[in-house]
């Protein structure tokens, strides 16, 4: 099932979707659709995290300094050690 | 050890069970993968071992609801039986986390394990390996 909606664009915008669609071989609407999907689905993961920390506790701006620095190391191609941080 | 550039996060069981136990690293990654537009990508058969030995579904469900569920076709069936079976491991979960990691170009969060090792280096892919 398929719902057209007319959406306006930045012209900018709309002609560098229209070059990332041709390359990655999909349509406009596709690549719209498929960049939407991501984005709710970030949206959905937060809402996640949230409602873990809800019940465990928010993270700490350490805590939240030391993921981003898990994840950098890992994209780096480091691997890592096993986490020491607390459990809840 | 430090190997080529990593675009994508792969979760094996071991991610999940640390999350549902609370680990708050695990939970700070996910976060940051999010806040950076990274969709960590969990095999079907590790959502499925996930539920199987986890007690805290609701915490696995928080944790899936930001992740890709990478679905068990029949030709990732076939890749990951070959793959264990060059492995020569029975753990067909390993093998489809260090698939789905080499195919991704992805660095993976799970308990370290030799068949994970294994099964990558057979695809020739260093594994980058946060182990919980």
């Amino acid at each position: 099932m398929v719902t057209k909606r007319s959406v306006s664009l930045a012209d900018e915008v709309a002609k560098a979707v229209e070059a990332a669609a041709h390359e990655d071989g999909v349509s406009f609407s596709a690549w719209l659709s498929s960049a939407a999907e991501r984005q709710l689905r970030v949206r959905q993961g937060l809402r996640g995290v949230a409602d873990w920390e809800a019940e465990a506790g928010a993270l700490t701006a350490e805590e939240i300094a030391a993921g981003e620095a898990l994840l950098a190391r890992l994209f780096s191609g480091v691997s890592g050690a096993t986490s020491r941080l607390r459990r809840r | 050890m430090t190997v080529q550039a990593r675009t994508g996060l792969v979760y094996g069981v071991g991610a999940l069970r640390a999350a549902a136990r609370g680990d708050r690293l695990v939970w700070a990654v996910h976060r940051a993968a999010l806040m950076n537009g990274i969709i960590p990508v969990v095999p079907a058969m590790v959502v499925s071992e996930g539920f199987r030995t986890e007690a805290r579904g609701d915490r696995l469900e928080a944790l899936l609801a930001g992740s890709e569920i990478e679905p068990f076709t029949g030709e990732g069936a076939r890749r990951d039986g070959e793959l264990a079976a060059r492995a020569d491991t029975t753990d067909l979960v390993a093998a489809s986390v260090a698939e789905a990691a080499a195919r991704r170009n992805s660095a993976v969060i799970a308990t370290r394990q030799a068949a994970l090792r294994a099964a990558a280096g057979l695809l020739g892919h260093e594994l980058v390996l946060y182990a919980v």
